[in-house]
């Protein structure tokens, strides 16, 4: 079987819908039109991902004004609306989750996660979702005065809202932990300690909460982590492989779990070759000796224009097909 | 001793209406209705006659020469009637946005589409398709009307090499690397493109300022804190010092929202900048909106700390207050909120100087602004900002005096 496809997060916007966001802000267009056109765009990302011959379906997250904010909004404890901080390295903005008091999971809005009515027939359904140790780090703590109580308690609410999600017929989670790997300015992160931490929230989410899960790292090196993230009870891993050189990976044992190949660069416009996708993704495979791979872009497609992101998505389902015949 | 605490703008103001529709087609009297109140405000005494031109001419260019100049001098005239001591250019009235505007004026660049900053926020994203040249001067026009209207000093903020290459795809420059690794690839071609915008596009373009007068060039680098690596750092020092070099003028630094590092790495490098006189930050987006001098109230401001034990002598332009949208609760007497506004209070803008004042010491460093440009704010809300931001300093003045 070719390598499946898979979306990695919030797809870019249109020019038209850009355009009527735009316009809805200045209050010359209505937030009905900008529906509408939300309504019709997402209903075309999941036909290009039919044509494409993904397995597993996502909305595109079109309406999603930032990573964090649907969980943001779906928790007691948590304030946001005051500040913007900036996505790791990109040009791209988030409001900060302040942590004012103890977390739990809120009643969520479920049309802010999921467009369910828009992937009516699709039994397998795929979310991105911030996983614990990322959301926990991207939020200013101002209740918790122990680092580890703040994290156990995210893990927990989060368990709460996935299960709430499984029963909008969400069947593949993904959890975006880029702070596993993308911490330049902490010196010492490697501490072991912290990485438990991080692991054991991971575990939590999961714990009990039979669905697939997928820990996927991106804008950093997942060599150094990535056979402990193997070691964890999910479906699968994910790795950045232009953050990620893969000639430092060390050898592993052949793993059961699935790897999804961030091989194509969501912060660059070309379009990568398939064959280059392909031979880049075997090397990587026999490295690893991953026998399940999914291939999908390294981070959210949202870094590039729709057009390129779309085409980006042909690549890689050429790719699939090219790795599949040789 | 010179006036403490003056104050200053940090770029972008909104285009008013009659602005952005001037600049694509004619425009009816009922179109400059906004205009023509605002011109009592803002004291634009030949405002009529401005009008009866910009209604009268057929020629496109001419009408559209007529609009951005008349937007310019509305802008400079808001910050000279709100108090302000410098007049930057007048809000960049005559820029599309920061990148947008230089990136047309490359050669080699393409721009691609937009792509989401934040909300309902977007850049028009470029690539390199060749090696780049510059086509025609980015600044030179709008500096040459703000030097007809300022009656104060002027700073011309422009965009910086590195955040321009940060905020690009490098195309060309990243298909021509031979390395084998992706990650090497990127490094190579960025350092490339970077020394390449410095040569052909940004000393061109301050050689014809200063040239034309400019006497202060505000560099905008928001792109630098988001690479704390100490290889991009090293670039980014290498492209400023390039950038400046030979030339007689003031500069100053302008970086606004690092990202989780806060201005940590940046603090360390500053001492290193060349002729770095200045560095306007953003802190109120981060601080508490109460009143107090006492470390938990100005939370915002700690990051100031780094600036001072890196050794950084120079000036400081302190964001006082937020431009984005804010949603949270203000205290009794920090100010207000209205709708998706905070309008700080004097009150608050003046404990946010005094206390920048505790960790700098020396009061003559600190310039008050607002975080960044007001471009996402409304007039009358960018108007109450700068206007509370003035009685602000002149209330930390009070205390020195």
């Amino acid at each position: 079987m070719s390598p499946e496809i898979q979306l990695a997060g919030i797809h870019p916007r249109s020019e038209r819908l850009i355009e009527l966001t735009r316009s809805y802000e200045r209050a010359k267009s209505s937030w009905s039109q900008v529906e509408v056109q939300l309504e019709q765009e997402t209903k075309e990302i999941i036909k290009l991902q039919e044509s494409l011959g993904f397995r597993h379906f996502s909305d595109g997250s079109l309406a999603w004004q930032d990573q964090l904010r649907p969980i943001t909004r779906s928790l007691y404890g948590v304030e946001s609306g005051t500040r913007y901080s900036r996505w790791f390295d990109t040009n791209t903005f988030y409001q900060k989750p302040i942590v004012v008091g103890k977390i739990s999971a809120g009643d969520i809005d479920p049309r802010s996660f999921l467009r369910t009515e828009l992937l009516a027939g699709k039994v397998e359904r795929k979310i991105t979702l911030p996983g614990p140790y990322t959301f926990s780090q991207l939020s200013e703590n101002k209740h918790y005065k122990n680092y580890a109580d703040l994290l156990v308690d995210v893990a927990l609410a989060e368990r709460e809202i996935i299960q709430k999600l499984k029963n909008l017929g969400v069947t593949l989670f993904q959890l975006s932990e880029p702070c596993l790997v993308y911490q330049p300015y902490r010196k010492g992160f490697r501490d072991q300690s912290e990485v438990e931490l991080a692991l054991r929230a991971i575990r939590s989410v999961v714990k009990d909460n039979p669905a697939d899960f997928v820990v996927q790292t991106y804008f950093g090196d997942g060599a150094p982590l990535l056979p402990e993230l193997l070691d964890l009870p999910i479906s699968g891993v994910g790795i950045d492989l232009f953050e990620t050189d893969i000639s430092s990976l060390s050898e592993q044992e052949k793993t059961s779990k699935a790897v999804v190949v961030g091989v194509v660069d969501s912060r660059e416009s070309f379009i990568e070759n398939p064959s280059w996708i392909a031979d880049t993704a075997r090397k990587f495979s026999e490295k690893l000796g991953a026998r399940d791979l999914v291939f999908a872009s390294n981070s959210d497609l949202k870094f590039v224009p729709q057009e390129i992101a779309n085409q980006k998505l042909e690549a890689l389902s050429k790719a699939s097909e090219l790795f599949e015949a040789s | 001793m010179s006036k403490l605490f003056p104050v200053q703008e940090i770029g972008s103001l909104a285009k008013p209406k009659w602005r952005t529709k001037g600049l694509r087609q004619r425009l009816s009297s009922q179109d400059l209705s906004e205009a023509e109140e605002w011109a009592a405000k803002l004291g634009i005494q030949d405002f009529h006659d401005r009008a009866k031109g910009i209604l009268r001419t057929g020629d496109d260019k001419e009408r559209v020469k007529a609009v951005l100049e008349l937007s310019t001098l509305y802008g400079l005239r808001l910050f000279e009637t709100t108090g302000l001591d410098n007049d930057g250019v007048g809000g960049e009235q005559q820029r599309v946005e920061m990148y947008e505007h230089v990136i047309k004026a490359v050669h080699g660049m393409n721009l691609l589409g937009h792509v989401h900053s934040f909300d309902n926020k977007y850049f028009n994203k470029g690539v390199a398709e060749s090696k780049i040249s510059r086509k025609h001067p980015v600044y030179l026009p709008e500096f040459l009307d703000v030097k007809k209207y300022a009656h104060r000093a002027v700073k011309v903020p422009i965009t910086g090499p590195y955040t321009l290459v940060d905020w690009s795809f490098s195309g060309y420059y990243i298909q021509k690397q031979q390395a084998n690794s992706p990650k090497t690839r990127k490094i190579e071609a960025k350092r490339e493109f970077l020394l390449d915008i410095v040569e052909q596009i940004i000393r061109p373009e301050i050689r014809d300022l200063v040239d034309a007068g400019a006497t202060w060039i505000q560099i905008d680098e928001p792109a630098v804190t988001t690479h704390p690596e100490p290889q991009e750092m090293e670039l980014f020092v290498e492209a400023w010092n390039e950038t400046v070099k030979g030339f007689n003028c003031k500069f100053s630094d302008h970086t606004c929202y690092p990202s989780e590092i806060g201005y940590k790495v940046l603090a360390e490098y500053a001492p290193k900048l060349d002729k770095c006189d200045q560095l306007a930050l953003e802190f109120a987006n981060r601080d508490t909106s109460r009143l107090g001098l006492d470390e938990d109230s100005r939370e915002g401001y700690s990051d100031l700390n780094h600036f001072v034990d890196s050794g950084f002598s120079g000036e400081f332009g302190l964001g006082v207050a937020h431009v984005h949208d804010y949603t949270g609760n203000v205290s009794e007497g920090a100010g207000k909120s209205v709708g998706r506004d905070l309008i700080e209070s004097p009150e608050l803008v003046r404990d946010r100087l005094l206390f920048a004042t505790k960790i700098v010491g020396d009061p003559s460093k600190i310039w008050a602004n607002p975080d960044c440009g007001l471009r996402t704010r409304t007039w009358d809300v960018a108007f109450a900002k700068l206007a509370n931001i003035t009685k602000g300093a002149e209330l930390a003045r009070e205390t020195y005096q």
